[in-house]
């Protein structure tokens, strides 16, 4: 018994030593963005620091037609939008197939899984196709409207939705809400959970896309960040600090995301054993 | 009580239902139904589709970049998958025996697998740079430097080292929670008939985590055949093209060859190849798992 707890003690201390290692390049890449250019790749602790690489990317930036606020402004604005309207479609579609008893709910329910079997590079070329027909090319619409609705999304809602007793479906009807309400009034605070995952998962997959961006968005006032910082990356890498500063900006958000609701990703995780 | 309310609640349906469906047929079925003309037509953009036949897939068969391409892939599974197994299996193993500050193990493991694509990428081609800290620490404690993305066969190793960074702890978490499912009788019996460590990890622990490991696997497959940010990013495809994956070559297909219908062709292929070697795995590997 004794040898078993000495055993846990070192597995811990390893463990603990390698969370470290885990986070060192986190570590190095924001200390390295307060860095001067010079110290980056020979110092882990710089003598002093300074703001020039963050300057540079909120002043100096716009000169090479590389706008990063404008840019993060995008992405924030491209991803909320997404998330929203993937939380509110797949609640509605999810109460649909899930709590209404026709006969297209059942196919519906079917065809669902059978869309998300196609891996979504399958799609992107006639996607751009119909984009393009569109005339959507380098606008919002094009980054936005393919991803409104998600099928995994409307999945993991009916999921939930189906576990939810229908007495308080029936009590809150008999107190005279209608349909919709009882859905945004009673089925959502209970599946508050599903909600937070499934938006969790939308904000970081749309904030992190990278080909479908790249593929549409050719203005780089309209550029989400991840698209505007591999083309600044692409033409000025010299600039060693300013990616990075660029990176960290990149990072911090899902970063702060992720820390708030570190809960559900767990449960995100173990939901999707199935 | 039901009836009175049942065709107000199928209208209500038929309100979502059909907007839904009108939106589907026009951003998923729409771009389906082209894929399927892509494929067997040939065509520029601009220019009226010209029947092509099955002639872009027989073009597949004999492209010898196709071929690069393909044992490009299987390089990165070999890699990729013993690697990411491993180190997840591994990390989920002592994460059972951690005394105190799970939550920080957890958190620190996990916090890596929401980092962007286009951050980390850049972040590790200067870490890994050839004259990064990486290599200058490597020289002042053993005097070697690596060329960590200029060697064919280590851009591939690279490249699959950041992404099992990434996925650790994602992974190994979903092997947690199935070590977590495992009920602890089972083990106390085997210990009280004198199995030892090792014997129990291989008859008992393993064979009882196959779904959960069956699941890391397709995954990592699946992820596999996907990659396209950081080789995009860090290695542009080479060296010797051995860093170009499915992705990529059809990305420059499709816009700089400007052959769209070549480039979805690609895609068909590929998404069929993975979806033949995850049926494999599950043929082959995957056991019903029942705690009796």
């Amino acid at each position: 018994m004794r040898r078993e707890k000495i055993y846990s003690y070192v597995v811990t201390f390893l463990l603990l030593f390698l969370a470290i290692v885990w986070i060192y390049p986190y570590l190095w890449l924001f200390i390295s963005s307060f860095k001067p250019a010079e110290d980056i790749f020979t110092t882990f602790f710089p003598k002093r620091f300074t703001l020039e690489h963050y300057r540079f990317i909120f002043v100096m930036a716009d000169r090479f037609e590389r706008p990063f606020v404008r840019a993060f402004l995008n992405s924030l604005f491209i991803s909320s939008t997404v998330t929203f309207s993937v939380i509110f479609t797949s609640m509605l579609v999810g109460y649909a197939i899930s709590r209404i008893r026709f006969r297209i709910g059942k196919f519906l329910f079917n065809f669902i899984i059978y869309q998300m079997l196609f891996p979504g590079f399958m799609f992107t070329i006639p996607m751009f196709v119909l984009i393009r027909t569109f005339g959507w090319l380098n606008t919002y619409q094009a980054l936005i409207v393919p991803s409104l609705t998600s099928s995994w999304g409307i999945f993991m809602f009916a999921q939930n939705f189906k576990t939810i007793p229908q007495d308080y479906i029936d009590a809150a009807k008999i107190d005279g809400a209608n349909n919709f309400w009882v859905v945004l009034r009673v089925m959502l605070p209970l599946s508050r959970s599903t909600a937070s995952i499934v938006g969790l998962f939308t904000f970081i997959g749309v904030w992190d896309n990278f080909l479908w961006p790249l593929m549409v968005m050719k203005d780089y006032k309209k550029m989400p960040l991840s698209v505007l910082l591999a083309s600044f990356n692409h033409e000025y890498a010299s600039y060693i600090g300013p990616v990075l500063a660029g990176a960290v900006i990149q990072t911090v958000p899902m970063v702060i995301i992720f820390l708030l609701l570190r809960n559900y990703f767990l449960q995100g995780i173990s939901m999707s054993l199935r | 009580m039901r009836s009175k309310f049942g065709r107000r609640e199928r209208l209500f349906g038929y309100s979502i239902v059909f907007p839904y469906l009108a939106y589907t047929a026009v951003f998923w079925g729409y771009p389906f139904i082209w894929m399927v003309i892509l494929a067997f037509t040939k065509w520029n953009y601009f220019s009226k589709p010209r029947f092509f036949g099955i002639q872009n897939f027989m073009r597949i068969f004999t492209d010898s970049t196709v071929l690069r391409i393909a044992l490009n892939t299987l390089n990165f599974l070999a890699y990729l998958i013993p690697m990411v197994l491993t180190a997840s299996l591994l990390f989920a193993l002592a994460l059972t025996k951690v005394r105190f500050g799970k939550t920080f193990i957890m958190l620190s493991f996990l916090v890596a697998n929401v980092s962007s694509g286009v951050a980390y990428s850049l972040l590790f081609s200067n870490l890994f740079a050839v004259n990064g800290p990486i290599n200058r620490l490597l020289d002042r404690l053993f005097g070697i430097t690596i060329p960590w993305f200029s060697n064919p066969q280590l851009a591939v190793f690279s490249i699959c080292l950041i992404i099992t960074w990434k996925f650790i702890g994602y992974y190994g978490l979903i092997l947690y929670a199935g070590l977590l499912s495992i009920p602890s009788s089972l083990f106390e019996a085997a210990q009280l008939d004198g199995a030892n460590r090792s014997q129990i990890f291989w008859k008992i622990t393993l064979p009882l985590l196959n779904p959960s490991l069956i699941t890391v696997t397709v995954l990592a497959v699946m992820l596999t055949f996907g990659i396209f940010t950081e080789p995009y990013l860090i290695t542009g495809g080479g060296p010797m093209q051995r860093t170009t994956t499915f992705l990529i070559y059809m990305y420059d297909t499709a816009f700089k060859r400007i052959d769209p219908s070549y480039a979805t062709t690609v895609a068909i292929v590929t998404a069929l190849t993975s979806y033949v070697i995850v049926m494999l795995i599950r043929k082959f590997f995957e056991k019903e798992v029942s705690f009796v």
